[in-house]
């Protein structure tokens, strides 16, 4: 899953041999020396200015990103320079690591620290630290775990959301004609922004005395269409406009991947004489499983982050069915203010989650060692 | 003027413009007001004009109608600021943009003060659900990066309690005829801890909206007294008669159309949704002789367990099954717009808009049969301290909700440290709440209701052109709530809106059958003393008491 | 292979070939009819919601609450929805605030979600290169690891970050700034990018580069001239995911942005607050933002066909 085999050989091929200088170590290694002395410095020193031990007029903290990009730069000449293709190799993965890491650095610790901390803005007192006592205050919220059981539930959805987004990812990679009308048409409904979704299709679509959904319901022999007031076809109907919104994604991911299989191994089956569904189940499939498994580890974490639609459909109603982590944690965090403790539940979720995921891509990575 | 009214009257008024432009000529020429002095009458001649901007009947005010209203309305700033005096300043003003109104209206108004003074303004407009959490956010994190805010008056507790507002200087109040505010808005509403701060632009509270044709029906006052139905058949006027009409209402056909009593909302809105249930609430929870009703005066302690409010969201619960099948996923949103508009129901408690929005399209649903109230009282009122159902002298106990009390524009006060700043800062604001230029504001769309004495001069609207009946009808159970001896006005005290919130989810769930109505309120309770413990008791009781005026 | 169980006899005559032959191509238009039929179905759940939000767009109040389809058979079309954002017919000539506000978010929009898509594509596909090809070792860390850590980013629910990244922005200048939002986003978006180009790497055989590195190509070469033209079609698609996402992102823009760098999902709430729900304004607006994904849809979707391994591994 990872890409084992194309890996093991890359690192071992001869590159083409370059005219090295020498010395060129060392002038690597004093570009890296250099630029991580710059770097320690302008934050040193302005470190010391917010705490007021020095005054020498920094009005914000641009200079020290500024040095983070010069120490960047610094680092992946320096990398080239003293491990030559290696250094190479390593600079491909340095401007998305660099930036991340500078970018999350600080909200991490800092949302860390508030977790444990008794913070409602509306506070005179400001940020308290409390220990565990937000932790403990988890333990016995009873919304956070009635959200908690309601993720459950949306996570299954998702493996349906991926069989009908693989029909039709296989139905667009078909030979079929007006295929561009198709897949831009198919593409649409990822398109619309989710508070237009919640509005349009949540409240204008699904309205009980008039709208269209209802109408055809009543047309259908459902009395009395109530979408979002009895706690299971609520969450039916969420899982449905969450459906409408994201198959497309999951479907154009796994259409790029359709796309990118070599034509002649479904060609050869097509030879032998296997059926559709036999060259799909043992040809298409497993050759799939990695990008299927990426486009379901990406959906499953957007769904567990589910909040837009639910939280301006039903606000979580009724009693709570079709709340969300997410839109609880809204409620908790902006409504209340209640920053302290609505960080915690996210920091919680977030280690589930985290968990969660790992057993996910481990089981996935042997199920597709078992049958490729 | 919300802009739902607004296209009502447009529809009444419509044959009547002809009538109102021979009124207001007739009544300038017979010196129609006469007994004023040469200024009044100018005054008052400036107003005339002023509210022919556009017209009545000449469709929908537009950027430039804006801006000429906000150049006519240019003489009380002038009378205190030299022209370009401000030249240089920069200003930034917080503020909603809600429906493409409040923040759009007021770059049109504040143009040509711009032009007059040479101060430039640059705008934040926020989305509603968002102005809350956005404002305590950028005070915790002291990224307050404004000068001038629109802000409801029940966030005053989060601002003015952190000392982030500019108190106001005694040549705006002068400015802004301070004395002519409605009853509710003077001190001690009008101030926060003793201090002003606030210049009003807005009145907020709930009136009752009804169908006229409902119960004007013989059929159904027939099938009302065979079913034993108390007295006439007839506008409820107390919580117990719109209980009976409720449940008496389910089933009925009125011209084909299924019929349902009242609508209430038991989906949460933000915090907004708290305001729904206390106009249920306050009928029973007011006492006369008591300021307070959300909270005990010297401890804090919640009420929302009493039995009056109890009673309230047993009310609610009684009610329910009587409403129609999807009422549990309405918020407020909803049961006024989708629910109350489209013909389903035949009472609402609302702000002021939805009442007259009956007439935006030819082919409405509920024509004009709509009419409206102050909130309905109770044949009986508890009393907090001695715990007992008093049956008043005067007969039922009445206490409209001033719900959310009210817009304001509030300075804040990082531009006290630069006096031409603070002067420029004032003076914008000065002109946003003028006299004259909030009775266009009151009369044409905005999203701001009227608020002063001076909005209720019944012929200032018929000269402008607007259907005296009607407009008599809409003013005048605003004027009744505003000016009620009882009225409950809620506290603003820092976090009010946590309590809403946390009130709205365990109210859906005792709602939605999760449990009984006692158990939901001391649960609620529960969480309301957690909150006060974190926000801090003490703080909390005194600023109560403040804004109670105690 | 055999379509039925009995035992073929070893002759087959003719006449059962034609009947076979007939079969098959019965089998086929029938299969097509199925495909069609599905692909249409699927076209009506897709662009349905789509034309009610168009033509609520075009309504009045009594025809959104009555649940009006199809105009000028249920209801005339009125301009009001565009009017109220100055771009009917009669508001276009006249200056309009409300317009302006319009087109400067929707600018911003596109500054920022070009900018964000563009950056995270790039140094997404190299940084996706690299851990599909190479074996990286920082510490106990493997590549699987990395890649995880890119994952996580997405994990956290935004909402958390609000306090942090306000303290952060702040303490950066990057407060209402186009550059601060194409930072965030790209931060939004980058996870997506390396783990969707990953898996197009891991599908595009060794030799290629092999070949090239071995003609003397450097890493560099072999990366620009063989692979990436190869890797195109994930690269489009998750350029046309990352350019949605971060146009319809709602909660940063929110929060970071004051007047510079607001853009359009804000307005589209603003359509509705306690005073009333403005359908066609908020259709009108959902409708005119969706236009430019669209056109980069229509655009791009060209770029995500078949790849040009067929002919290159000769």
């Amino acid at each position: 899953m990872q890409g084992s085999s194309p890996v093991t050989n890359a690192q071992d091929f001869p590159v083409a041999s370059e005219n090295w200088w020498t010395g060129r170590r060392t002038l690597g290694q004093a570009l890296i020396i250099l630029g991580s002395i710059g770097l320690a410095a302008i934050v040193l020193l302005q470190l010391l200015d917010a705490m007021g031990a020095t005054s020498l007029g920094f009005t914000n903290w641009r200079p020290s990103l500024y040095a983070y990009l010069a120490w960047a730069i610094c680092l992946g000449a320096g990398q080239i320079l003293i491990r030559g293709e290696a250094g190479h190799r390593a600079v491909f993965l340095l401007p998305a690591l660099l930036f991340t890491i500078v970018m999350v650095i600080f909200p991490t610790f800092f949302g860390l620290y508030i977790a444990f901390t008794d913070w409602n803005l509306s506070s005179l007192s400001g940020r308290q630290f409390s220990g565990l006592d937000n932790l403990r205050a988890m333990l016995s919220d009873p919304y956070y775990w009635n959200a908690i059981r309601n993720m459950t539930y949306y996570v299954v959805a998702v493996f349906v959301q991926y069989a009908i987004a693989f029909g039709l990812a296989l139905l667009l990679n078909a030979d079929i004609r007006a295929r561009k009308f198709f897949r831009v048409a198919f593409l649409l409904p990822f398109m619309l922004s989710p508070v237009a979704v919640s509005w349009m299709i949540g409240k204008s679509l699904m309205e009980f005395r008039f709208g269209p959904a209802a109408t055809l319901a009543r047309h259908l022999g459902w009395d009395s269409p109530a979408f979002f007031t009895t706690p299971w076809i609520a969450r039916l109907s969420i899982m449905a406009m969450d459906a409408w919104v994201w198959i497309p994604f999951i479907m154009i991911l796994l259409l790029a991947g359709l796309q990118a299989l070599p034509k002649e191994i479904s060609d050869a089956a097509k030879v032998d004489g296997a059926s559709p569904w036999q060259s799909f189940w043992q040809i298409t499939f497993p050759l799939m499983l990695p990008v299927s498994v990426t486009a379901i580890v990406l959906k499953i974490i957007f769904q567990l982050k589910l909040a837009d639609i639910v939280i301006n459909v039903t606000a979580g109603g009724p009693g709570g069915a079709t709340d969300t982590v997410s839109s609880f944690i809204f409620r908790e965090y902006r409504d209340r203010s209640n920053v302290g403790y609505g960080t915690m539940l996210a920091e919680v979720y977030l280690v589930i989650i985290i968990i969660f995921v790992m057993l996910m891509l481990h089981f996935a990575g042997r199920f597709m060692r078992k049958v490729t | 003027m919300r802009l739902q009214h607004y296209e009502r009257l447009l529809k009444l008024s419509r044959r009547d413009v002809l009538k109102g432009a021979a009124g207001a000529a007739a009544l300038s020429a017979a010196g129609g007001l006469t007994g004023l002095s040469t200024s009044a009458r100018a005054q008052s001649d400036l107003r005339t004009q002023m509210l022919q901007i556009p017209g009545v009947g000449k469709g929908q005010p537009t950027d430039a109608d804006w801006q000429q209203v906000g150049e006519l309305c240019l003489g009380p700033t002038k009378a205190n600021v030299q022209q370009g005096e401000f030249a240089g300043v920069e200003l930034s003003f917080m503020g909603l943009n809600n429906q493409n109104l409040h923040n759009l209206l007021f770059r049109g108004f504040l143009k040509p003060w711009e032009a007059y003074t040479g101060a430039k303004i640059t705008w934040i407009d926020l989305a509603q659900a968002d102005y809350n959490p956005r404002l305590q956010q950028s005070i915790a994190t002291g990224t307050v990066d404004f000068d001038i805010l629109e802000m409801g008056a029940p966030l005053e507790g989060d601002v003015c309690g952190k000392g982030l507002a500019s108190e106001m200087p005694d040549w705006v109040k002068t400015q802004i005829e301070m004395d002519d505010y409605v009853g509710y808005l003077k001190p001690p509403v009008g101030t926060w801890d003793g201090k002003t701060y606030r210049i009003s632009i807005d009145g907020d509270c709930h009136t009752f909206n009804y169908r006229t044709d409902v119960f004007s029906d013989a059929e159904l006052a027939k099938q009302w007294a065979a079913e034993g139905g108390q007295g006439e058949w007839a506008v409820p006027k107390t919580w117990q008669q719109v209980q009976a009409v409720t449940k008496f209402l389910k089933g009925k056909k009125l011209n084909g159309q299924d019929l349902y009593g009242y609508l209430d909302p038991p989906k949460g809105w933000g915090g907004f949704g708290f305001y729904f249930l206390g106009s249920r609430a306050t009928a029973y929870a007011k006492h006369p002789d008591d300021k307070a009703w959300l909270f005990d005066v010297d401890t804090m302690k919640p009420r929302v367990n009493n039995p009056a409010w109890v009673r309230a969201i047993q009310d609610v619960i009684d009610a329910l099954p009587f409403e129609p099948a999807d009422q549990l996923n309405a918020d407020p949103g909803t049961t006024g717009f989708q629910q109350f508009l489209a013909g389903t129901g035949s009472m609402l408690s609302w702000w002021g808009d939805i009442g007259s929005n009956a007439k935006t399209n030819d082919s409405s649903v509920i024509g004009d049969v709509c009419g409206f109230d102050i909130l309905p009282g109770s044949d009986d009122v508890y009393n907090p301290k001695t715990g007992q159902w008093d049956k008043l002298q005067s007969g039922p106990n009445y206490a409209p909700n001033m719900a959310y009390i009210g817009w304001g524009i509030y300075v804040m006060s990082r531009v006290d440290s630069d006096a031409k700043k603070q002067k420029a800062a004032w003076s914008a604001a000065a002109h946003l709440g003028g006299k004259d230029i909030s009775l266009w504001m009151a009369a044409y769309p905005s999203g701001f209701q009227p608020y002063r004495q001076s909005h209720f001069n019944i012929p200032e609207w018929v000269a402008a052109g607007y259907d005296e009946a009607f407009i008599t009808d809409y003013l005048k159970s605003e004027s009744d709530s505003y000016n009620h001896p009882n009225a409950a006005i809620e506290p603003r005290i820092p976090g009010i809106f946590q309590y809403y919130s946390v009130a709205e989810d365990e109210l859906a769930k005792i709602f939605a059958g999760g449990s009984d109505a006692q158990t939901g309120a001391d649960r609620i309770a529960a969480a309301w003393e957690k909150i006060t413990e974190q926000i801090g008791r003490e703080n909390q009781i005194k600023l109560y008491k403040a804004s109670l005026g105690l | 292979m055999t379509d039925s169980t009995s035992p073929v006899p070893a002759y087959v005559a003719p006449a059962t070939l034609k009947e076979r032959d007939a079969a098959r191509q019965a089998k086929r238009i029938s299969a097509r009819v199925l495909v069609y039929a599905a692909l249409l179905l699927w076209t009506f759940i897709s662009l349905f919601p789509i034309y009610w939000t168009i033509t609520t767009s075009f309504k009045t109040a009594v025809n959104v609450t009555q649940g009006h389809l199809v105009p000028w058979v249920d209801f005339q079309p009125d301009w009001k929805g565009w009017r109220s954002l100055g771009l009917s017919p009669d508001t276009i000539g006249r200056t309009s605030t409300v317009r302006e506000e319009f087109l400067l978010r929707f600018e911003n929009s596109i500054i920022a979600s070009v900018g964000a898509a563009t950056l995270a594509v790039a140094i997404g596909s190299l940084a996706a290169y690299g851990l599909s090809r190479f074996t990286y070792k920082f510490g106990p860390w493997r590549n699987k690891d990395i890649a995880f850590f890119f994952l996580s980013q997405l994990i956290l629910p935004p909402v958390v970050l609000a306090m942090p990244f306000l303290v952060l922005y702040k303490e950066l200048a990057l407060l209402d700034s186009k550059i601060g939002l194409i930072l965030i986003y790209t931060l939004m978006v980058l996870p997506i990018v390396i783990w969707i180009m990953r898996d197009q790497f891991d599908t595009i055989p060794l030799e290629l580069e092999q070949a090239a590195l071995v003609d003397g190509c450097s890493t560099w070469g072999a990366f620009f001239r063989i692979v990436l033209p190869i890797a195109l079609p994930g690269m489009v698609a998750a350029f046309i995911l990352s350019v949605v996402l971060c146009w319809n992102e709602y909660f940063f823009a929110a929060l970071l942005t004051s007047t510079n760098a607001k853009t359009i999902p804000v307005m589209v709430a603003s359509q509705t607050g306690s005073q009333g729900i403005s359908w066609w304004s908020m259709a009108a607006i959902s409708t005119a933002a969706i236009a430019p994904l669209l056109l980069i849809g229509i655009f791009l979707e060209r770029y995500i066909v078949k790849g040009l391994t067929a002919g290159a591994v000769k």
